[in-house]
């Protein structure tokens, strides 16, 4: 069976593009599946820094593109998932470095190796969008509850259905008290907007900077929010389409307040 | 009608539009009726030298003799312009036809109106020289421009351009009304007030000013006295 190719792509830059591609991706691998993640911010790679990989780039998906490698040579293997690879954007180069064309190319090739094929977007529709999406049979935008995020979303989504992707939709960094006291836009004002079928909501969580900094994919820490919200939508996009959405929640004021009585919780 | 009843003028005088319309009795003799213009007509002097005339004999028919010598008489005497009868009136009967004809024309009406289903979306823009009627929504940063009325069964948050380029009688009607600009032939407003979906909202121009109101309390269209194609 050929693999499938997911871009993820926000519009937006800041919205957690990187951080879902390493987090999805580390979950769809640690399911089982052949997964490879292909930083496509030429220029300004860093989805190598966020996996802890960076050390051990030697090629890049230009050096691909253009001949001077094979897949296997460029792609790195993570070393706590099985399965799961890396291949890091050329730092040096434009985003028009490669063509449309190069990029159909390769991904015939890729979708014979892999399971998943996952495409971390750059920020912008320019060229480097263009390259992204031009052979993605899936999209994944991630968009953050704020008017601004959500017009560009907007944009993405227009885009990709003239392109013949129907793009489904994850909310990243939800503040849930926020969203009670009023001061953030809740997950449905966002879905309201941009009315394409929600796959995860993900809570702001101070794990994903850590591991961010640690370059430890956030869906191998214990107890993070997010962590967990990124293996939902994994399962969620390895076909298990039924799996409940969990929307962020306030803590529990009452168990809080109980357990600080009598000595537990931080 | 009294034939000596010479106290009564014979002639009645209006301004309709831009011509003069002269109402008389073609009953009574010519030299009477023109004694009679001759007061009227000197009293206006100069007013009435080049004007347009309309002569109308009243319901009587086949007086056209009467009209030709007054003609020629105005002409003559007070240097008037072009004397004319007034315009044919339809008959009843016919009148009954033409009524018919336009409360049904919208049959053989060629459509007017673009209709669009889906949703435009921020970066998307809709152009037609027509109406156009949305099925669905307009997202922020959505752009619609039409020749005539914009209407949106749906939320209207995005920016909209009705009657481009000069039609300043064309709307924009909304059940959500609450668009980031509305323009309606020169006319920009924008920071509109909206209900949020309370009402149906739409937006008209009144003394040269966009003004939003409740559509079901103003009710624009429904004193019509029939369907017109709009
Ligand atoms: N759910 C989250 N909770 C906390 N911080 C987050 C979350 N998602 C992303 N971030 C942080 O936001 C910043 C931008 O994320 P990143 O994935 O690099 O965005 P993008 O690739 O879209 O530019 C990073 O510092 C990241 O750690
Ligand atoms: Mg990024």
């Amino acid at each position: 069976m050929k693999g499938k190719i997911i871009v993820i792509t926000s519009g937006k830059g800041g919205v957690g593009k990187t951080t879902a591609t390493a987090s999805i991706g580390s979950a769809l691998a640690l399911e089982g599946n052949r997964v490879l993640l292909v930083d496509m911010d030429i220029g300004l790679r860093n989805l190598d820094v966020v996996m802890g990989l960076e050390n051990r780039i030697v090629f890049n998906i230009v050096d691909i593109v253009k001949g001077k490698c094979k897949i296997g040579q460029a792609a790195i293997k993570d070393r706590r998932i099985d399965n799961l690879f890396l291949v890091p954007a050329s730092q040096s180069d434009n985003k028009d470095a490669i063509t449309p064309e190069e990029m159909i190319r390769l991904c015939e090739e890729l979708r014979e190796e892999f399971d998943f094929i996952l495409m971390d977007c750059p920020a912008g529709i320019e060229q480097g969008f263009e390259n992204a999406v031009v052979a993605a049979d899936e999209a994944v935008v991630i968009c953050a509850p704020e008017v601004s995020s959500i017009r560009d979303a907007d944009r993405i989504i227009g885009i990709l259905f003239s392109k013949s992707i129907t793009p489904k939709l994850v909310v990243n960094r939800i503040v849930p008290e926020m969203v009670e006291r009023g001061d953030m836009l809740s997950h449905e004002d966002v879905v309201d907007v941009l009315s394409i079928d929600l796959i995860g909501l993900v809570e702001m969580d101070d794990q994903v900077v850590v591991s961010t900094n640690m370059g430890t994919p956030t869906v191998l820490q214990k107890n993070s929010k997010a962590g967990d919200a990124f293996r939902r939508i994994a399962m969620r996009l390895n076909g298990n389409e039924d799996l409940p959405i969990v929307v962020p929640q306030v803590p529990n004021r009452f168990w809080k307040k109980l357990g600080l009585k009598i000595g537990l919780g931080k | 009608m009294n034939m000596t009843d010479r106290n009564k003028s014979p002639i009645k005088l209006k301004g309709v539009g831009n011509s003069l319309w002269v109402t008389f009795d073609p009953t009574q003799p010519v030299d009477f009726l023109q004694e009679e213009l001759t007061k009227l007509f000197k009293r206006m002097k100069h007013l009435v030298v080049n004007a347009r005339i309309v002569l109308d004999p009243g319901e009587q028919e086949g007086c056209d003799d009467v009209v030709k010598k007054l003609r020629v008489f105005l002409k003559d005497t007070f240097d008037v312009g072009a004397v004319s009868k007034p315009p044919v009136k339809r008959a009843v009967k016919e009148e009954r036809i033409r009524q018919r004809d336009i409360g049904s024309s919208w049959h053989n009406s060629a459509s007017e109106v673009l209709m669009l289903t889906g949703r435009v979306r921020s970066g998307q823009k809709i152009t037609t020289k027509k109406h156009v009627l949305i099925l669905g929504d307009v997202n922020p940063g959505g752009e619609i421009v039409a020749g005539g009325d914009i209407v949106v069964m749906g939320s209207l948050c995005g920016t909209v351009s009705a009657g481009q380029p000069d039609n300043e009688d064309s709307i924009v009607l909304s059940l959500d009304f609450r668009p980031t600009q509305v323009q309606i032939g020169g006319f920009l407003a924008a920071g509109i007030p909206s209900s949020r979906g309370k009402t149906v909202e739409f937006a008209s121009v009144e003394d040269n000013a966009i003004v939003v109101k409740d559509y079901l309390k103003a009710n624009p269209f429904g004193r019509l006295p029939q369907p017109l194609v709009r």
